[in-house]
């Protein structure tokens, strides 16, 4: 099978490199471009923010990126559809964008907590990427907690789950401030779903350490019989495969008493632009950027085959 | 005399003493006591507050619903109190307590981090609830960083606004700078909330009275967190005699004391040893517990777990942090 480009293509002259919008230029937003710089198989197409001087932009057009202050307009103006695009906007904002973008081929990859897409979690939800074209990356302390609490959930019958996340106050803007509520909402809601534990709950709590404390979460569970040995195989496991997208995923301590079981993980940011305790941003724009290279991958697989065309 | 409106946090910071575990006929008995005595304010809740039930700091034995049913019932003159922490509570536990007939809506934040408040402060607003904003560890923010959080609060909606001594680590002088400066800045009540880690409960409190607090905490036989909270009928006569009326009646408040002495608690709280430990880390009264069991588990000195846990600057929530200390310092000694 030759591996020619299908004629409608974004990806034309540039076989398998799938065309790739950012919008949002804050922390996220610059560690998003910053990530798909270093992918293999994305091309940043376009960074659009609202803001001519935002630093995100201007991070952006160091790095020779086409930007634009001009918000999803710019995006909706574009002469072709973007292969995919990361909204790291704000959750209200991103069911206006994905209102405005359902009718085309885009995939949007959601990192607000605006709950409206497919919920993705990769090393939960298999590696060949969502069915849906909006998806959901829940939040930071989702995507460090789930991999965990499902892992826990497959190989034990639980009867409660809780995770508690911590990210320092330097980085947690205003957007997330006011949005403390849906963060928990969403986060539960996710974790009941990919647990099939009724019974969830999710915290946040906000450090104002100096120096700024690592980005934490601890998942707390009940599990009635739980033997330290196998629980602690399990969340090794899960670590193992986690670490090969956010390579600063690792568990800190693992500990079990009569049927409370605690595990602590800690994410070191992997980033160019973050620093190192910002593994909250890190993880979960590790996880939009894996997305991001599996809708790539299927599109390489359907020009192969010609059934994109 | 100046007017203090006391406040009264004995049936929620006292669930830190007694692992959440109050049940509903404590939770009457001592409501009906409380309001017969003429006390302003009884707050009610999880040791942290509305929706705080949890494996990171206790399970409690009775849902916020029945706790806030219980006491609303039992209250006849008092005010009913709750308290909430964002992120740990939600825009719809307010909404469930202001339809529980909660009065007066405390939300807590960490002292440097007022803006967490800002949308709960202004969903109270809103719906014009009394919503006091509660800055917490204040020992770790100067006083002028304070009075300018509190303004700030004020900003976003808060009727009274004040700080808690959550480690129990002021000294009399800390306190009269601190209100003293929120006094200043702020032209709506301020609280204070001692703890009583370094013996100084009673007397920060009437520190704070004098530097222009008007909204002053106090709980049964000192029933809270860790060595325990301003014990109420201590401070009530004492602020009397220093010049404060409280409006309460002595016998009805020490009939209150010996009931709650008698079915909340197995004893009254005490500065015990780890307890001064802990004040003098800096680390969140309510750890006690957690650090001691996990300390006991693995043979380490609970009190270098209270110094570690100062030195990373844990606020309160941050239990989960205590296993990780106890497991570093369990491997530094082996």
């Amino acid at each position: 099978m030759t591996a020619t480009t299908a004629p409608h293509s974004p990806a034309v002259g540039t076989a398998h490199r799938t065309s790739v919008a950012v919008i949002g230029t804050g922390a996220i937003g610059q560690d998003l471009v910053s990530k798909v710089h270093r992918s293999p198989v994305l091309d940043c197409a376009l960074v659009v923010g609202r803001n001519p001087d935002s630093a995100g932009l201007a991070h952006a057009a160091r790095l020779g990126y086409p930007t634009s202050a001009g918000g999803i307009e710019a995006v909706l103006a574009a002469d072709r559809p973007f292969d995919v695009l990361l909204d790291a906007t704000s959750a209200a904002a991103h069911v206006e964008h994905w209102r405005l973008l359902a009718d085309t081929p885009t995939l949007l990859v959601d990192l607000t907590p605006s709950k409206i897409g497919q919920m993705v979690v990769p090393t939960v939800t298999g590696t060949h990427g969502p069915t849906g074209r909006d998806v959901s990356l829940i939040s930071c302390g989702g995507q460090a907690s789930i991999p965990i609490a499902h892992g826990l959930a497959e190989r034990f019958a639980v009867d409660y789950i809780e995770v508690v996340s911590t990210v320092a106050s330097t980085i947690a803007g205003r957007a997330t401030r006011l949005n403390l509520d849906e963060y928990v909402a969403t986060t539960q809601h996710a974790l009941t779903t990919f647990t099939d534990v009724p019974e969830t709950k999710a915290i946040l709590n906000i450090s104002p350490a100096v120096p700024p404390a690592t980005f934490r979460t601890a998942v707390h569970a009940v599990i009635p019989g739980a033997d330290a040995d196998a629980v602690r195989s399990v969340v090794d496991a899960v670590a193992a495969r986690v670490r090969e997208f956010a390579p600063g995923y690792r568990v800190i301590a693992c500990a079990v008493a009569g049927d409370r079981v605690v595990v602590s993980v800690e994410v070191i940011a992997d980033s160019d632009v973050l620093p190192h305790y910002a593994g909250n941003l890190d993880i979960i724009n590790s996880a939009a950027i894996l997305v991001a290279e599996q809708h790539a991958a299927r599109l390489g697989r359907a020009a192969g085959t010609g059934a994109r065309s | 005399m100046t007017d203090v409106v006391v406040h009264d946090p004995t049936l929620r910071d006292g669930q830190h003493a007694v692992r959440h575990q109050l049940g509903v006929a404590a939770l009457r008995g001592y409501a009906e006591a409380a309001d017969a005595a003429g006390v302003p304010v009884v707050e009610v809740g999880h040791g942290n507050g509305l929706g705080a039930s949890s494996l990171q700091v206790g399970r409690a034995a009775v849902s916020d619903d029945l706790m806030l049913a219980t006491v609303r019932a039992a209250l006849r003159r008092s005010k009913m109190g709750v308290f909430m922490l964002p992120g740990w509570g939600t825009s719809a536990d307010l909404r469930k307590a202001i339809a529980h007939g909660a009065d007066v809506i405390r939300i807590g934040v960490h002292c440097t981090e007022p803006s967490l408040a800002e949308r709960h402060l202004g969903f109270l607003a809103e719906q014009g609830a009394d919503g006091h904003c509660v800055l917490m560890m204040s020992h770790m923010a100067t006083a002028a960083q304070l009075a300018e959080h509190a303004a700030t609060a004020v900003g976003y909606g808060a009727r009274a606004v004040g700080l808690m001594d959550s480690a129990g680590n002021f000294l009399p002088q800390d306190v009269s700078d601190r209100i003293g400066a929120i006094a200043a800045a702020v032209d709506v009540p301020v609280i204070f909330h001692g703890h009583n880690n370094l013996g100084m409960a009673v007397a920060n409190s009437v520190a704070a009275a004098q530097a222009g607090a008007t909204i002053i905490d106090g709980c049964a036989r000192g029933f809270g967190a860790g060595a325990g909270n301003t014990q109420l009928e201590v401070l009530v006569p004492v602020l009397e005699r220093t010049g404060f009326r409280t409006g309460i009646d002595l016998y009805g408040l020490l009939d209150a004391a010996d009931f709650a002495e008698r079915e909340l608690m197995p004893a009254p709280p005490t500065t015990d040893t780890v307890s001064i430990v802990s004040g003098l880390a800096g680390v969140f009264s309510g750890f006690k517990h957690q650090v001691l069991d996990a300390s006991r588990r693995s043979g380490v000195d609970p009190r270098d777990v209270f110094f570690e846990l100062g030195r990373r600057q844990a606020i309160a929530g941050q239990e989960d942090l205590i296993v990780d200390v106890v497991a570093e310092l369990g491997e530094v000694a082996s």
